[in-house]
């Protein structure tokens, strides 16, 4: 799952998708433009000759922060103590373990985020990942299995509620994480709705059900855009992999980890603020809000000031970490605050700070 | 090999009634088994359906050109070399054995179904083998001049009366066609020839034309015997690997 690398800076930095020739930029027929020649992408959604909404396209759906912590809604009371505690253990080890390292898929549903084709058929609605290879809702009928042989992906029917795609699944193993280190048991089941507003966008509610780790129901709201005029390019995940073996995190590792490192909250109140991020992707466009934000001993990161707080884990007094980057604090000669550095895969990025936070 | 492969195909067959549920719009004798020699379906554009789980006949995933008469089949000489070589160390460089994909053709060679889908401007195959799938443009456009080369290739697709008429391009540069290493590089074309003949049955007809592998084209004709009321079933190479460590080769 390239969900579980994604963190504020990635999920702006994962729209660099290598451009190859004319094949990628060959304009997808059927698609209703302007007089110009651009995808109209806010024209009414197609039928297909049944008269139900054709979902058929190439979209790109991207769970926010609830990426990082799907169960972002749920009080911690709501959460078994053991499944809190496993993924604080994940978040500290980085997603050593994540299956997403060993080219494992995440379950059928997880297929929306990122960039993905959806496949109306009669018998099945046929989804194509990049990254997590195919998954198929079947609408031939057929109930979902009583007692699966579990899967990666689970088993998946779908039907229609008015204009509404309603996908249940179930039959997942208990390997998979929902996030960057959230656990689901065998008993999880998931609800999508697809409803596609227009041509261009597609709501999807995704709701999360297992009882066994979870006091009650979950959902996260995903919106999808259409991504015209370019293709699905190969995955392959086997392929010259290198990174398997830099994931050496021991338990002495992890003694001198974080886990140790306790910054005053004095210190942490100062980093507090406001911050804003040029997207590179999109230099002119309007910067990203960032805001860091502490409870008690926790320094935590949230987009624009809503959505899941994303804990951030204290290297030192200045230098923090969270899964697929780092944060380092800067100040003045005076001590004030004036910007972090994050680094990421993809470089550095200096972040300034703008202001306090709203009161 | 070919033992082998009939015993992973018996092993995978399991749970209840996912796998059991009968295929909506097959035809059927009237023991309800369903009717391989009807007629093959149409599409509402008159075209033929190719929709449908199948399975290829068994017996080429060693070799796909062992049908094939002395001569038909020349090797440049490099080319020679490494299958002898691949032959000799046992496949031990299989770049399935890392889990990367099969790609085309071999897809169609190895004992696993797969599902065609038929839809709007394209039609995809599903492959069970390492969860790929591979997409045939039906849309007019040309392929790629100078592609990014992968394992499934690029493939367009045009229909010659009842026949659907794949070309691809675009592929790796190590490729093998099957699992004994008849290789296939960058300057592969393939041109793949779908001929649904009845309900239960596709002839498929591949020319392979990879001047820098091979001395001229050569063609082989594999079948496809379709298989309802089931499904695909997950198949996740990288789960529970043990393998790696034993390709050991010479």
């Amino acid at each position: 799952m390239r969900v579980h690398v994604r963190l504020f800076a990635a999920s702006v930095l994962a729209l660099c998708v290598p451009a190859s020739a004319q094949w990628l930029k060959y304009k997808t027929p059927g698609i209703p433009r302007t007089a110009d020649g651009r995808p109209e992408l806010t024209a009414a959604a197609p039928k297909t000759a049944d008269g139900k909404p054709d979902l058929s396209g190439i979209w790109r759906g991207d769970p926010g922060g609830y990426g990082v912590n799907v169960a972002a809604d749920l009080k911690p009371s709501e959460i078994q103590p053991w499944a809190e505690k496993l993924y604080k253990q994940r978040l500290e080890d980085m997603g050593k373990d994540s299956p997403s390292y060993r080219c494992l898929p995440g379950i059928g549903p997880y297929v929306i985020f990122g960039m993905f084709k959806i496949l109306q058929t009669p018998n099945a609605m046929g989804f194509l990942s990049e990254f997590n290879g195919s998954r198929q809702v079947l609408t031939d009928g057929r109930p979902l299995p009583e007692d699966p042989n579990p899967t990666w992906q689970g088993y998946s029917v779908g039907h229609w509620e008015g204009d509404t795609f309603v996908v249940e699944s179930a039959g997942f193993n208990d390997q998979t994480w929902l996030d960057i280190g959230h656990p689901h048991s065998e008993e999880l089941r998931v609800t999508e709705r697809f409803h596609r507003k227009d041509f261009g966008h597609m709501d999807v509610k995704m709701t999360f059900s297992d009882p066994k780790i979870y006091a009650r129901p979950f959902s996260i709201d995903v919106e999808l855009e259409l991504v015209p005029d370019t293709e699905l390019l190969e995955y392959v995940c086997n392929e010259n992999e290198q990174s398997l073996k830099h994931f050496v995190i021991t338990e002495e590792d992890r003694k001198q980890s974080r886990t140790n490192v306790k910054v005053a909250p004095e210190i942490l109140s100062k980093y507090a603020g406001v911050y804003e991020m040029q997207n590179p992707e999109d230099p002119k466009g309007k910067p990203i809000s960032i805001w860091i934000l502490t409870e008690g001993d926790q320094l935590l990161t949230q987009m624009n000031g809503a959505g899941p707080k994303i804990p951030l884990a204290a290297q030192s007094a200045t230098v923090f970490s969270l899964l697929g980057g780092t944060v380092i604090f800067a100040t003045d000669d005076k001590g004030a605050v004036t910007h972090f550095t994050m680094q990421a895969v993809e470089g550095d990025f200096k972040v300034p700070r703008k202001g306090d936070l709203p009161k | 090999m070919k033992t082998i492969a009939v015993l992973i195909v018996a092993a995978s067959i399991a749970p209840a009634q996912w796998l059991d549920f009968p295929t909506p719009g097959v035809p059927r004798l009237a023991d309800g088994k369903p009717n391989l020699t009807a007629p093959a379906p149409k599409t509402a554009d008159g075209k033929p359906d190719l929709s449908g789980i199948w399975v290829t006949k068994a017996g080429y995933t060693g070799n796909i050109a062992r049908d094939l008469k002395p001569g038909e089949l020349s090797f440049q000489p490099w080319a020679s070399e490494v299958y002898k070589h691949r032959q000799e160390t046992q496949g031990k460089d299989d770049p399935q054995a890392y889990c990367v994909l099969s790609g085309v053709p071999r897809e169609h060679v190895v004992p696993y179904p797969f599902k065609i889908l038929n839809t709007n401007g394209m039609i995809v195959i599903l492959y069970e083998a390492l969860h790929s799938y591979r997409q045939i443009y039906m849309d007019g456009r040309k392929l790629p001049k100078d592609p990014n080369p992968t394992w499934m290739g690029y493939s367009i697709g045009r229909w010659e009366g009842d026949t659907l008429v794949v070309d691809s391009a675009g592929f790796v540069d190590n490729n093998w066609l099957d699992n004994g290493g008849h290789m296939g590089t960058e300057a592969m074309k393939l041109t793949e020839r779908f001929h649904r003949r009845d309900y239960g049955h596709i002839d498929l007809q591949i020319t392979v034309d990879d001047p820098k592998a091979y001395t001229k084209p050569w063609t082989v004709k594999l079948e496809f015997t379709a298989t309802p009321d089931t499904d695909l079933i997950e198949y996740v190479c990288d789960e529970n690997e043990k393998d790696l460590v034993h390709l050991v080769g010479r």
